[in-house]
């Protein structure tokens, strides 16, 4: 099966598929609705990246459930939930991989970002990282079963920065 | 079918199998991995791309029963509460793994000696510590060094810290507040330029395959080095029997290609290292008339005591935006507070706490994992304040190990060569689930104590059996483990098992770096003992 016939639903299923997206997702808040962003485009993308999910979207938008959205919302959720969550999802996705809804969102996309390493990270600054250190150890100590002690454990991050230990400090040899 | 044995057959191009097959090439040994997965492009990966979120439901999915590719075994599960997650590729699972690398702690190698309870470990933290700082070389790590949770370390991690973010930085005042342990994640993600590799975008797409090649996984840190060193890495070859002789020695494996023509590849040595579903269920698989209860089993205990690590997730909403969508998917900051045992809880043990990003806007519009929907006219107000508003706990229990949880053989169920599939038995035990309700309250206290205006909670996510362990445990007793201190089987001194089935206890927290750490041990000590490992004639 091609991507052109992927999208070929009849009349009636895309009729009742717009019916479900508005339900759905209506018009509000400054947002479009689903149905006015779940265009051919959108669904032979959707269908494209998850053929699989053409058999269950039909079997969702079959005629024998009725022209009333929720009542074939509710049908679907009590008998067929693989087909009521294969129609969610490829109205969710067709609504948010369209351009002009990330933007109203403000969502970018898994945008590539630049770490900065370089940078001394701003727990540091403040003083979140000593405030742990400043508690001691917290791990157990096999050997007492008891909260470690660590003689000269650092205190503050510039201690540990300063004088990295040389050992384990707990008498156990480096390999 | 080759005609001469190898020194080495690996069964597993994963993490650990990864590691042996390097170590050993390194060491001059003639190395062939068998891989029923294939080679990778991560050009191909999704999460670079606007479908990613729709592919990472299906073909990168975590389940294999959900992608249910040619290189995935079904997993028949009607009998568990939580799924297991694995990948089948060069790489192993490590392609899709999150790439958190905390290490286990000391007292997880002492849980008999110190709490009373399943088993001591034959050896300990410190004995892997020089392990441990070899395969954070290997792999990459990034970290703040002097977590006051572990033992003082001599050696840092490679590579400085991954930046935690607004969320991180958020969570992590609030349990400055409380006064409680936290600690930016290790991670296996590069925060630098690292051996060839690229730094870390952020793009928290990590458990759909690194499009950097960032993060660690073994089809880009251990096996082009391994082939370069001579080994031979087969692919598409799933195995489906370890064969032996009259001596009761292993001679190697018969093992189907994607054609369904068998092969058998004779060697000297035999490891597998095919996480601790595919390696019980390749040992069973291997009965033979001296073994008529699966190789290596004389024990009883192949399959039995499966470990995965009972997870939940505690989501605090925050009203400013936290831009939660990114950051590594690793884990940006954890926390052990609670980690060891206070029997004052009503639980022995403890969980580790990792808090990751919350993912993409479909996540967010679809079903939260806790239930909630929100559809009609408050879809919209849903998708404003929980998209990049959220910072999710995740809460790691230790699992401890019983028996009665194992991984058999399918009577009914086959993968596409037509060799039974495994079959996987498991029940929360009473003292894990007091443990997770204990610690979703404290998670929901750290999130109040950050500023969350609203918490959310999924008390037992299905699909978070990333953590595979047990399945043929270490000790010293033939008659109580199925593996010596050396990762050697008991049974057939030439078969060893180097991944996370060797866990005696699983302890608390992600076990990737302490299941690399005793592979690379093992295979030390496979070449320092080599002129006494016992071979067919």
């Amino acid at each position: 099966m091609t991507v052109e016939e992927r999208v070929a639903l009849n009349d009636a299923e895309r009729a009742t598929l717009a019916s479900v997206a508005d339900r759905l997702i209506p018009a509000a808040d400054g947002m479009p609705s689903a149905a006015e962003v779940l265009t051919d485009d959108r669904l032979r993308f959707v269908l494209a990246a998850r053929p699989d999910l053409l058999g269950p979207i039909q079997a969702a938008l079959r005629p024998d459930l009725g022209a009333d959205p929720q009542a074939r919302i509710d049908a679907l959720g009590r008998d067929d939930a693989a087909a009521l969550g294969a129609l969610q999802l490829a109205i969710v996705a067709g609504y948010y991989t369209d351009k002009r809804v990330r933007e109203l969102i403000g969502y970018p996309g898994q945008e590539a970002l630049t770490i900065r390493t370089w940078e001394l990270p701003p727990y540091l600054e403040e003083g979140l990282i000593d405030a742990v250190l400043a508690r001691g150890p917290v791990w157990r100590d096999p050997s007492t079963g008891k909260r470690a002690v660590v003689e000269g454990a650092p205190r503050t991050y510039a201690e540990r920065f300063a004088a990295p230990p040389e050992g384990d400090s707990h008498g156990h040899d480096r390999a | 079918m080759a005609s001469e044995p190898v020194d080495v057959l690996v069964i597993g191009a994963g993490a650990s199998g990864g590691v042996v097959a390097l170590r050993l090439a390194q060491a001059g040994f003639k190395v062939v991995c068998l891989e029923q997965g294939d080679w990778l492009d991560r050009a191909d990966y999704p999460g670079n791309k606007l479908d990613w979120e729709l592919k990472a439901r299906k073909d990168w999915a975590t389940s294999p029963n959900i992608r249910g590719l040619a290189s995935d075994y079904p997993i028949v599960e009607d009998d568990t509460p939580v799924s297991p997650l694995m990948y089948n590729a060069v790489g192993g699972s490590t392609i899709i793994f999150a790439g958190a690398w905390p290490r286990a702690l000391p007292s997880d190698f002492r849980v008999r000696s110190l709490d009373g309870i399943a088993d001591d470990w034959p050896i300990d933290y410190f004995e892997l510590l020089p392990y441990f700082y070899r395969t954070d070389k290997q792999f990459g790590i990034s970290g703040l060094p002097g977590d006051p949770a572990y033992p003082p370390d001599s050696e840092d991690a490679p590579m400085p810290p991954l930046p935690i973010g607004s969320a991180g930085m958020k969570v992590a005042r609030g349990m400055t507040k409380l006064g409680w342990h936290w600690w930016p994640e290790f991670n296996s993600i590069n925060s630098a330029p690292y051996d060839g590799r690229r730094v870390c975008v952020q793009r928290s797409t990590c458990q759909s395959g690194c499009n950097e090649g960032a993060k660690a996984s073994t089809d880009l840190t251990h096996w082009p080095k391994a082939i370069g060193l001579g080994a031979r890495l087969v692919t598409r070859a799933r195995v489906r029997e370890i064969e032996t002789n009259a001596d009761g020695l292993a001679t190697g494996a018969t093992w189907i290609d994607r054609d369904g023509a068998e092969h058998f590849e004779p060697a000297r040595v035999v490891v597998v290292a095919a996480n601790a579903i595919g390696t019980p269920r390749l040992l069973l698989l291997s009965a033979g008339p001296g073994h008529p209860d699966g190789l290596a089993n004389s024990s009883g205990l192949v399959g039995r005591r499966l470990m995965m690590h009972p997870f939940a997730n505690v989501a605090g909403l925050f009203e400013e935006p936290l831009m939660s969508w990114a950051g590594q998917f690793g884990d940006l900051i954890e926390s052990l507070e609670f980690y060891e045992t206070d029997e004052r809880r009503g639980f022995v043990r403890g969980a580790r706490w990792g808090l990751a990003p919350t993912g993409g806007p479909i996540n967010t519009a679809l079903p939260s994992r806790a239930g909630e929907q929100a559809w009609g006219p408050a879809h919209h107000a849903h998708v404003r304040t929980h998209l990049g508003h959220g910072a999710n706990w995740g809460l790691f229990a230790e699992d401890l190990p019983d028996e009665a949880n194992r991984v058999t053989l399918s009577s009914t169920v086959t993968d596409s060569s037509g060799v039974a599939a495994p079959e996987v038995h498991y029940t929360m035990a009473d003292n894990a689930r007091r443990m997770l309700d204990f610690h979703i309250e404290r998670a929901k206290e750290s999130l109040d104590a950050a500023g969350a205006y609203k918490i959310e909670v999924d008390r037992l996510m299905r699909y978070s059996g990333w953590h595979l362990l047990g399945t043929a445990r270490m000790g010293d007793d033939p008659k109580t483990s199925v593996l010596d201190r050396w990762n050697r089987t008991h049974d057939v001194p030439n078969l060893y098992v180097v991944d996370g089935s060797c866990f005696v206890t699983s302890s608390g927290v992600n076990p990737t770096s302490t299941i690399v750490a005793i592979a690379l041990r093992a295979a030390d000590h496979m070449i320092e003992t080599r002129f006494e490992q016992q071979v067919p004639a």
